[in-house]
């Protein structure tokens, strides 16, 4: 068969007419794996919407001819998708709108809440993330010490469930504050000692001890609440641990031995830096706090939450990037942008691409089928013309989600189409 | 001559005591208030101490003082046994007898008007009229413990509101209320805080500075052309020439004060905080009085190191320096005076004084402060301040002198009425004393001090050994209850433990021969009699002063006193950066292996290529190879470095408010941008209403005071807002009230406010008696142009209605800031020649940024429109960088016209492009010094340069965090220590009294106490 060779312009609306069984060959491409790897001149081979061929073609000759379609990328940098841990993205439409929001349920302990049910696939928000480069999200509910489940999605979809890469993948335990107060960025105040935290603490204990005890037991009417932790002990589901202050990572990592947690994540860990030599010999993954936040104390060095992920690297501690914050929604579209900072505190570029893609995928437990461009993995990839993790450089050529082509357009996109049209630009 | 002299004195006299007769059941008694006091050392004043002094004291006034005067036969004599005499303090900023102000509790609904009846202020927090005296009370707890201290004058004010109204002066002494009264509205007070007002007004500082400007113009016209009454007013007015007591509860407060009295053309007592060491050398500048607490910082807990880690390095600063304040600001020459607000007891109140003499104060001005000083100020140093002829006899007696030792009062005068606060030993009774109780050969032994002797009771024993059988002898020693009062001694013990078989010896001594006699009972219960016969006197102890003079003390507080502040003010440098690559953002375009020279402070010359020039003395030469320089980031819409409220939302038009008045020199942010690159910044009032507060323009100059970020001859500019945030959408449900609650209102708020400012401004100009009023002066400024609008906005109606508004008035907008919706009407907005300054990519927050596109800004660029990227946000400031990278990536803008976006054309929106947002010879030194291409990812800042001064210095920041690690370290250290000395060791002393007290653990429990 004679192979359609497409070049990078136009190519949504030929690729319209292509199904999903076809052979897809794109070549061209500078090949960021994700898993530390780079080709300059690579090509990847797509069945479906598995990756068949991974190559360097400088030392891989092939014909052309077993392919249906070659797309040349003319040395654009092809990524696995990126991936956006630990946020509402999918769950919030216009955050001030109470309406708009489904990410907090009322009460303390809910683990049996799932986000993944009001996942929105057609989020305008979600349009707006993936033009930029992320494909993956973990969806996260939010609020009182255990927020729920949260489900690892794909951010084009149907709907949930032929959007979801991994359902409930893990309970959100929201660590009580050892400290509190703190003020704003407008008004600081220095924090003081939470009086209540051994009380709270306390309660989180108990309600793992029934937990578990309750997962021993055999043929008793379902408590809900329990059934969805029954997972978390037996390894089935991940438990991330949201937590930050130093105090709280000690207590942690004693929580986590006290209850033989198979998967424990800790989410945040501003003070990891305090203890990295406990944390890697727990081998305690770690999603690190959004890069671009201020540091917690006047006195901390300026970069400090910039430079965490060398530092983690640096201690053989496993970690990813994440965007938990103010408008973390919307604010999912600059996930790069926190590697490129990372990359710019010292990690290298390829290390930096694979804290936002292989390492999530793995800290989630779905590296099997997605985090990295290898072969028998999900064709879930995402091509700019230059380096994404450069706001300069950022733009979208083409976007595959599970082998089947995204739009690189969006609402925004077409806005201002509608505009430039009216002004005549 | 002599004759006049008398003649004055007794008409002096007379006119302090003459008084109406009052009505008395029964004989009046008369007041035991003439004496004479000898054998004392006599503080007269700051300057004059005399010892074995005499005060003649007739109907509580001083009828004389010195070392040998002739005494009068008709008054009785009180031997003061060489105890010191030190004049009554004076405090003058307490709330003593007065109830606590109480608010009517907690209402959702916002409260617009004053609720209060009678032709008061029509704001709450202003309430000159106050006057205490009626409300006075005698509290004798609170005054026995200021006695203590050694004051014997208070004035009380309510500490409640911006004009709180007058203090009274009062005795503090055991007469009733009405008698200790001694001046009504003796001093106006004022402060900042709103108080216990549930008006909305003002809900930030910068409110109350233009709620008091207001009142204080208000009342200078109400005195001239009031017709309705206002009793508010009228206080107002006089109190302006009454001493005006200032309270402030920071440092920089401080200078806010010092601007108000500049205006009105008035003298403050300002009440400081403690933290008057900060504002460094500038009190030259400052002529007012001020009055300082005593109340230094405690020691943190540290024992918990994540918790000690928390604790800011400002606050660890200020526990160090604190008790050096008063020494500095002697050394610095300010007067000032002393109050004990906040202080617990009076031992914390010497200790503290204690502190601050050996930290450079001296015991003169000290005593100044406390005395003649507040008198002065408060216009009663006629009557009261020293220990002269025909003053009031108000004086307190000590055991011996409190400025050098641990001392107590004895005696507290007030009018001459004596007040007996602990009765001291006739004689030292100290020494070793041979007991006979009942036949029985005893030792007794009495140490401690000569004002507070403690005995032991010894009785010599034989014991047999159990183990060998040898015969031992000792003593078995005991504590015993001494008290010793006149001549009476009583001495309580028991010799086995057992409260129940108690010794109580009662007798007289006899000190000419040291001889004890006397009767008692024995543990059975059985009348004895007992003598004692000293043997051995005390041993003579000088006493030691408690404190002395620290010389390795350095008050060095650091510019801002916290973290990465410098150590000295920076000044600006003769800088040369070489083989730069230059973005000048001028018609030559990006300059490579250029050449920039620095110096007073601005741009001296810019060189391209490889131009000869030479190099100034003295100069930094940076090799900038490799690296970039641009024009530093000017941020549009910043709210850093902000005091107390960015907000007046009071009310929907705040015109009246300056964020001006509220500039902090102390916010972390402002060294965080700087290392982003930001140089300059428009500091905006938020976006609570419709027309909101005054902006500042000011330079981020870290290490400076407040009024030197200012910008000089900054245009001026307001700060205006449209959409869900001025009509309340989503301030909850309780926030209905307040007009405008929809965009239509918006509108009918502008056009109310201007047309209501033209008229007013054309009834001034014909008839000079209209008031001022500072809003209307506001926008006058803002409809006739020469105040300029920056107006938060969102939504393309709203864009459209502002400038139909500024157009049927004749003006224009200048800057839509935020504009998120500005593509939709660029067009409009092109030919209404209106800025725009947005965010980069923001969007999904509320209803009414969901059209909010990212292109924005490139396209508004591409219709010819000036277009600021702006942060609005504390951490994207430091980041505009990348900001501005992004309108590379959302619309394909150039990066030379990117850039621009963060340094010119701000520039240009804020009118200073004549002074800034370039790299051209003759602007302002205004330089950041990146790595590499500042749009990059990869960019990091070198150096930041502000008006010459390195202010942001990579290689100097890593040195400092290693230098601010040291000085934490070292100030734990050094509270770890007071830790173990102070806080845990107090309870201890506690418990050793006590144990005193049982006499049998005594031994057991020091043993154990002396592990701390």
């Amino acid at each position: 068969m004679r192979a359609f060779i497409i070049f990078i312009v136009g190519i949504l609306f030929q690729l319209a007419a292509f199904s999903q069984e076809k052979r897809i060959l794109i070549e061209n491409a500078t090949v960021h794996v994700g898993n530390g790897q780079v080709f300059e001149k690579g090509l990847v081979g797509i069945v479906g919407n598995k990756i068949t061929l991974v190559r360097n073609a400088l030392a891989y000759t092939y014909k052309r001819d077993d392919w249906d379609t070659i797309i040349n990328l003319d040395g654009h940098h092809l990524y696995p998708g990126f991936v956006a841990p630990n946020t509402t993205l999918g769950l919030t439409e216009i955050e001030s709108v109470r309406a708009s929001n489904d990410f907090r349920e009322v009460g303390p302990l809910n683990p049996h809440v799932r986000a993944l049910i009001a996942y929105n696939c057609e989020s305008d928000i979600l349009s707006t993330v993936r033009t930029n480069g992320v494909l993956l999200t973990q969806t996260t509910p939010r609020g009182g010490y255990i927020s729920g489940s949260s489900s690892v999605m794909l951010t084009d979809c149907w709907n949930w469930e032929d959007g979801a890469v991994r359902q409930d993948d893990g309970i959100h335990v929201n660590w009580p504050e050892s400290l509190q107060g703190g003020g704003w960025w407008a008004e600081p105040a220095p924090k003081k000692r939470n009086e209540k935290y051994e009380e709270e603490k306390q309660q989180l204990y108990a309600f793992f001890d029934q937990a578990r005890a309750y997962q021993r037991k055999e043929g008793e009417s379902e408590d809900v609440r329990f059934a969805a932790m029954k997972a978390c002990f037996n390894g089935n589901k991940r438990v991330y641990l949201h937590a930050n202050e130093v105090q709280q990572l000690l207590d942690i990592l004693d929580f986590v031995a006290r209850f033989e947690l198979p998967f424990p994540v800790i989410v945040g860990g501003y003070d990891s830096y305090m203890i990295k030599e406990k944390l890697a010999e727990k081998k305690i993954p770690i999603m690190l706090p959004r890069l671009h936040s201020l540091p917690e104390n006047d006195g901390d060095a300026i970069d400090l939450v910039y430079r965490l992920p060398f530092i983690l690297q640096n201690a053989g501690i496993k970690f990813c990037l994440q965007n938990e914050g103010d408008m973390e929604a919307m604010n999912a579209r600059n996930l790069p942008f926190l590697a490129g900072t990372a990359k710019a505190y010292g990690l290298n570029e390829e290390d930096a691409v694979r804290c936002i893609t292989l390492s999530a995928c793995e800290i989630m437990g779905v590296e099997k089928n997605f985090g990295s461009i290898e072969e028998g993995k999900n064709a879930t990839l995402y091509v700019s013309t230059g380096n994404a993790l450069d706001m300069r450089t950022n733009q979208a050529s083409l976007i595959l989600v599970n082998g089947n082509f995204v739009s690189t357009a969006n609402f925004q996109t077409d806005l201002y189409l509608k505009y430039k049209k009216k002004y005549g630009l | 001559m002599r004759i006049l002299q008398s003649l004055a004195i007794c008409f002096f006299a007379f006119s302090l005591q003459a008084q109406l007769p009052v009505p008395t059941n029964g004989t009046p008694l008369k007041p035991q208030d003439s004496f004479v006091l000898t054998d004392v050392t006599i503080r007269i004043s700051p300057e004059k101490t005399i010892e074995n002094g005499t005060i003649i004291v007739r109907d509580g006034i001083i009828q004389d003082v010195g070392k040998t005067i002739i005494l009068p036969n008709d008054l009785p004599i009180i031997s003061g046994n060489g105890r010191v005499v030190i004049p009554s303090f004076i405090e003058i900023n307490s709330s003593i007898g007065l109830p606590e102000v109480k608010g009517k509790g907690w209402d959702p609904s916002p409260q617009m008007d004053t609720k209060k009846n009678g032709p008061y202020y029509w704001n709450e927090s202003i309430h000159p009229e106050i006057d205490p005296t009626d409300l006075y009370s005698v509290d004798g707890q609170a005054i026995d413990e200021l006695q203590k201290m050694g004051f014997g004058l208070a004035v009380t004010h309510q500490a409640d509101g911006v004009a709180q109204g007058t203090g009274t002066l009062v005795t503090l002494g055991k007469q009733n209320a009405r008698d200790q009264i001694v001046t009504p509205k003796i001093a106006g007070f004022y402060s900042f805080r709103k108080g216990v007002s549930q008006q909305t007004y003002p809900s930030s500082q910068m409110g109350s500075i233009a709620l008091i400007r207001q009142a204080f113009y208000d009342a200078e016209w109400h005195a001239s052309y009031g017709k309705e009454p206002n009793y508010s007013l009228d206080a107002l007015w006089q109190q302006r020439l009454k001493p005006s007591v200032f309270a402030t509860s920071d440092a920089f407060e401080i200078l806010r004060v010092d601007q108000i009295a500049r205006e009105f053309g008035r003298q403050f007592i300002i009440v400081g905080s403690g933290h008057e060491y900060e504002l460094g050398n500038i009190w030259d500048t400052l002529k007012h009085t001020l009055v300082i607490s005593l109340t230094f910082p405690e020691a943190y807990e540290v024992k918990d190191p994540y918790v000690a880690r928390q604790i800011p390095l400002a606050d660890l600063k200020h526990w160090e320096l604190a008790p050096g304040n008063p020494g500095y600001l002697f050394q610095q020459k300010v007067p000032f005076l002393i109050t004990t607000t906040g202080l617990k007891n009076a031992a914390d109140f010497w200790k503290n004084i204690h502190k601050a003499l050996a930290l450079g104060w001296s015991v003169e001005d000290a005593l100044r402060a406390l005395t003649i000083a507040p008198a002065t100020q408060l216009g009663v140093d006629k009557q009261f301040g020293t220990i002269e002829k025909n003053k009031w006899a108000c004086f307190t007696l000590y055991d011996s002198d409190p400025f050098l030792y641990d001392a107590k009062v004895t005696d507290v005068f007030v009018k001459g009425l004596r007040e007996t606060k602990i009765t001291l030993p006739e004689a030292d009774i100290r020494g070793i004393y041979s007991l006979n109780i009942d036949g029985v050969k005893h030792i007794l032994t009495i140490a401690g001090s000569c004002q507070r002797p403690e005995a032991k009771i010894g009785l010599p024993r034989t014991v047999k050994d159990e183990k060998s059988l040898t015969e031992k002898r000792d003593t078995l020693t005991v504590d015993a209850y001494l008290n010793y009062t006149e001549n009476d001694v009583v001495l309580q013990f028991s010799m086995n433990n057992k409260a129940i078989e108690n010794y109580s010896l009662k007798g007289i001594l006899n000190t000419r021969v040291w001889i004890m006699e006397g009767q008692g009972t024995n543990a059975a219960g059985k009348w004895i009699k007992w003598s004692a016969i000293r043997n051995k006197g005390p041993e003579s102890t000088k006493a030691e002063p408690v404190w002395t003079a620290k010389t390795d003390f350095r008050m060095n507080p650091s510019y801002p006193n916290m973290a990465f502040g410098f150590d000295a003010r920076p000044k600006e440098e003769t800088i040369i950066f070489e083989n730069a690559t230059v973005w000048t953002n001028e018609a030559e375009g990006i300059l490579t292996n250029a050449t920039v020279v620095v110096k007073n402070g601005k741009i001296q010359a810019v060189y391209s290529g490889s131009s000869s020039y030479t190099v100034p003395a003295g100069a930094r030469v940076v090799n900038a190879q490799g690296k970039h320089l641009t024009a530093g980031i000017i941020d549009e819409h910043s709210h850093i470095a902000i005091s107390k409220g960015v907000n007046e939302g009071g009310q929907a038009i705040s015109a009246e408010v300056r964020i001006g008045d509220v500039v902090t020199a102390d916010d972390i942010n402002v060294y965080r941008q700087l290392s982003g690159g930001v140089t300059a910044a428009q500091l905006l009032h938020g976006s609570a209403n419709p027309i909101g507060g005054q902006s500042a323009l000011i330079k981020l100059k870290w290490g400076h005071l407040p009024q030197d970020y200012l910008i000089k001859d900054a245009p001026k500019f307001v700060k205006f807002a449209l959409g869900e945030n001025v009509k309340q959408a989503n301030w909850g449900d309780f926030n209905t009230v307040r007009f405008p609650q929809t965009r239509m209102g918006v509108e009918q708020v502008y056009v109310d406010a201007f047309a209501r400012a033209l008229a007013y401004h054309d009834a001034r100009v014909k008839d000079q008696t209209i008031p001022r009023d500072l809003e209307l002066d506001a926008l006058y400024e803002i409809v006739t142009g020469v105040r300029k609008i920056s107006c938060h906005s969102y939504i393309q109606s709203e864009i459209n209605m502002l400038m139909h508004v500024a157009d049927s008035f004749g003006f224009k907008v200048n800057t839509f800031t935020h504009i998120l919706e500005g593509y939709k009407v660029a067009d409009k907005m092109k030919e209404h020649g209106v800025g725009a300054s947005t965010f980069s990519d923001w969007w999904a927050y509320k209803f009414e940024v969901k059209d909010a596109v990212p292109f924005n800004a490139s396209l508004m660029h591409q219709m010819g429109i000036v277009v600021a990227i702006n942060s609005d946000d504390g951490e994207m400031g430091r980041r505009l960088n990348q900001e501005a990278a992004k309108v590379i990536k959302y619309g394909g803008v150039t990066e030379e016209e990117a850039w621009k976006m963060v340094t010119l054309n701000p520039a240009k929106l804020l009118h200073l492009d004549d002074r800034m947002g370039s790299v051209k010879a003759g602007k302002d030194a205004d330089l950041v010094l990146w790595t590499t291409n500042p749009l990059s990812i990869d960019a990091k800042v070198l150096y930041t340069v502000v008006d010459g001064e390195v202010l942001f210095d990579r290689d100097a920041d890593l040195k400092k965090q290693q230098e601010m690690e040291v000085e934490r370290a070292r100030i734990i250290a050094l509270m770890v220590e007071a830790n173990k000395n102070g806080e845990p060791s107090k309870p201890f002393v506690r418990k050793k009294r006590g144990a005193y007290h049982c006499s049998t653990l005594g031994e057991e429990l020091s043993t154990g106490s002396n592990e701390h």
